[in-house]
């Protein structure tokens, strides 16, 4: 069975790479091939330069962080964190110091003696992390660790991720399915779906200027709003399409190629506004009528889920904190934040 | 011997202070479980009870027309078991059986943890066929393969040796059964972090799999010891020279047709055949009631 295909991967020394994709994406199996604990049936693995395809995972200079954190539970946290040293036969006296070192910077003194029975939730994934960084290695890999955590934890531990990897500079990569998690960690994300790399880049990069449909739909939260129309005429500098609930719009858009056909317009929730509300100064602007479904009002923003006269769903941002309008409301956006989309999901660019 | 943990395990928590003290109803199912609780306990321990009571006693007294049901003479009881110790090689029995039924521990412990480990973590070819064997194995009684055994163990000229005793019972299908489903528990991303740790194939089980199943060794251990102690038709026809004789067979002696023994004597030879499984019983009992409830059988 093949779960990743094409998979090609330039990751610089000292980055923080996140993988993000829905379950079984294959972000995790690409994890795992990199640490060696997953074979691949062809291509190369390169660190520093060298093929590590054959290369025993003790012996690649990577250290992994599990989701379930596959602590020892037989052994106290500082058997945990010193575990490796000690097969290493390193000296004892050494073995105490880098542990302390790592306990230092996860604030762990105090907890060394105990077994992962008596640690909470964030302890044992402290743990985890200290006997990772004992391990020094060259790569940092993360199995999702902060997914059994709970919310406020998890938010907390980000934040503590992020100075560790200050701190070190060590490359890190990290698998995740949560796309804040994505957002807010990686120097480099990339997005996975069925085994496929769909985009890498800087975080903010892709989420403005995602390659296709998946990634503009995955990354963004709420999705970003698709909306199906035919193209039914271009000039050089613009094209116009034609689509249930939206009529005809006429776009700014330099040299569209290929031909006219179905298309899909896609523009994030927090592009579109009230007309009345924050028209601003919007040169070119597009105004749609909707009918509200529901509100989702969440205090420092609300989202109007709102039905087009053809049916589909578009989800639109209220800066106020509450909406008090009625049913019926104009959605206003700029014409120039509207992405377009061909028929198998892939993005049109405009030409440059 | 359940029984008396069962009366345990019912008693009355403190009843609360105050006028509301509300006492359980005392159903008719109530007093039936502790009518059949009784009966049970009294079925169990009875024959040991009997047993201590014929040894200290004066020769006859227990089965005389004024029975008693409590021991008369300790004194008549320890003059028996001197004379047994002296004028029998009951020591050199104890001997033999404690010293099979350690070997048989450790062998069964090290080779069933180690195909355990083998079976229940790891793929190779061929797995689900040997698993297959092991298991119909299982299904086989004993009674089917000892001649067989007893054949292969005589071609080997193992006839009363220790390792004729020993090495026909080392592999335990019930034990590598009872490990294995113990050992298929352990979470594999622990041991796939011992191996980026750096932990070789042997060192996975020697510094997981062993520590981490301590129960279930202590168990598969522990039941080894019962069956190994009271094992006596293996003894019996592979080990036919007295200087070999486990306390099974020297207690059969005692109570073979043409033994002149009386009922007292007998009764103290077997006294001292079942002392050390009681006493380890007493030790470990709590261990041993786990070990049957996660094993699921006697052994």
């Amino acid at each position: 069975m093949e779960v990743l295909r094409d998979v090609n991967l330039q990751i610089s020394s000292g980055e923080f790479v996140v993988f993000v994709g829905p379950s079984g994406c294959g972000k995790s199996t690409l994890l795992r091939i990199i640490s060696g604990l997953e074979e691949i049936s062809r291509g190369e693995i390169r660190l520093d330069g060298q093929l590590i395809n054959d290369v025993d995972p003790a012996k690649r200079g990577v250290a992994m962080v599990f989701q379930s954190y596959a602590l020892y539970p037989h052994m106290t946290a500082f058997g945990n964190m010193g575990f490796s040293l000690k097969l290493a036969h390193s000296p004892k006296p050494t073995i105490r110091d880098k542990v302390a070192a790592a306990a230092g910077i996860l604030r762990l003194e105090k907890l060394l003696e105990r077994r992962p029975g008596a640690l909470s939730g964030g302890q044992k994934q402290r743990v985890a992390i200290g006997r990772a960084i004992v391990r020094e290695p060259k790569v940092f890999l993360f199995d999702e660790p902060l997914s059994n955590l709970d919310a406020e934890l998890r938010v907390q531990m980000r934040a503590e991720l992020a100075q560790l990897h200050d701190r070190l500079g060590t490359t890190m990569i990290y698998v995740t399915h949560d796309q804040v998690e994505a957002m807010t960690l990686a120097d480099k994300m990339v997005v996975m779906n069925s085994g496929v790399v769909q985009q890498s880049g800087r975080p903010l990069n892709i989420y403005d200027d995602p390659d296709n449909m998946f990634v503009a739909g995955f990354i963004g939260s709420p999705r970003m709003n698709l909306l199906k129309a035919v193209v039914v005429g271009r000039t050089p500098d613009s094209v116009t399409v034609n689509g249930p609930g939206i009529g005809l719009l006429t776009l700014p858009f330099r040299g569209f190629p290929g031909e006219n056909g179905q298309v899909s317009l896609g523009v994030r929730p927090q592009r579109i506004g009230l007309l009345g509300v924050q028209e601003g100064a919007i040169a070119n602007r597009v105004e749609l009528s909707a009918t509200l479904t529901f509100a989702e009002e969440l205090g420092d923003v609300t989202y109007l889920h709102c039905d087009l006269s053809g049916g589909e769903r578009l989800v639109l941002r209220s800066l106020d904190g509450h909406y008090s309008g009625g049913r019926r409301l104009t959605a206003v956006a700029d014409a120039a934040s509207i992405l377009l989309f061909d028929e198998s999901g892939r993005r049109i660019r405009p030409a440059t | 011997m359940s029984g008396a943990s069962v009366i345990a395990n019912i008693e009355p928590t403190a009843a609360p202070s105050g006028s509301f003290v509300r006492r359980p109803a005392l159903s008719v199912w109530t007093i039936l479980k502790w009518v059949i609780a009784l009966c049970a306990v009294v079925v169990a321990v009875f024959p040991i009870w009997w047993m201590v009571n014929v040894v200290f006693a004066h020769s006859g007294e227990p089965v005389s027309i004024n029975p008693r049901l409590y021991p008369t003479s300790l004194a008549a009881g320890f003059e028996k078991i001197r004379m047994i110790l002296a004028e029998t090689d009951y020591l050199r029995a104890y001997y033999v059986s404690l010293v099979y039924s350690l070997l048989t521990i450790a062998g069964v412990l090290l080779i069933g943890s180690m195909a355990a480990f083998e079976f229940a973590l790891f793929e190779f070819p061929g797995k689900r066929l040997m698993f297959a064997v092991v298991m119909v194995s299982l299904m086989v009684p004993t009674a089917v393969t000892i001649v067989p055994t007893y054949l292969l163990t005589a071609k080997l000229g193992w006839l009363n040796t220790m390792q004729g005793l020993v090495v026909p019972g080392l592999a335990s299908a019930f034990g590598l059964f009872m490990l294995i489903q113990f050992m298929k528990t352990l979470p594999r991303e622990m041991l796939e972090a011992a191996r980026l740790d750096g932990a070789t194939h042997f060192q996975l089980y020697l510094h997981f799999a062993l520590p981490l199943s301590r129960n279930a060794l202590v168990t598969l251990a522990i039941l080894t010891f019962m069956r190994t102690w009271g094992n006596f038709a293996w003894p019996l026809i592979v080990a036919p020279n007295p200087e070999i004789y486990t306390v099974g067979q020297v207690v059969g002696l005692f109570n073979s047709p043409l033994s002149h023994q009386t009922v007292d004597v007998v009764m103290t030879a077997n006294l001292l055949a079942a002392l050390p499984p009681l006493i380890f019983f007493l030790m470990f009992q709590r261990k041993i009631v786990e070990g049957i409830a996660m094993s699921g059988s006697k052994g």
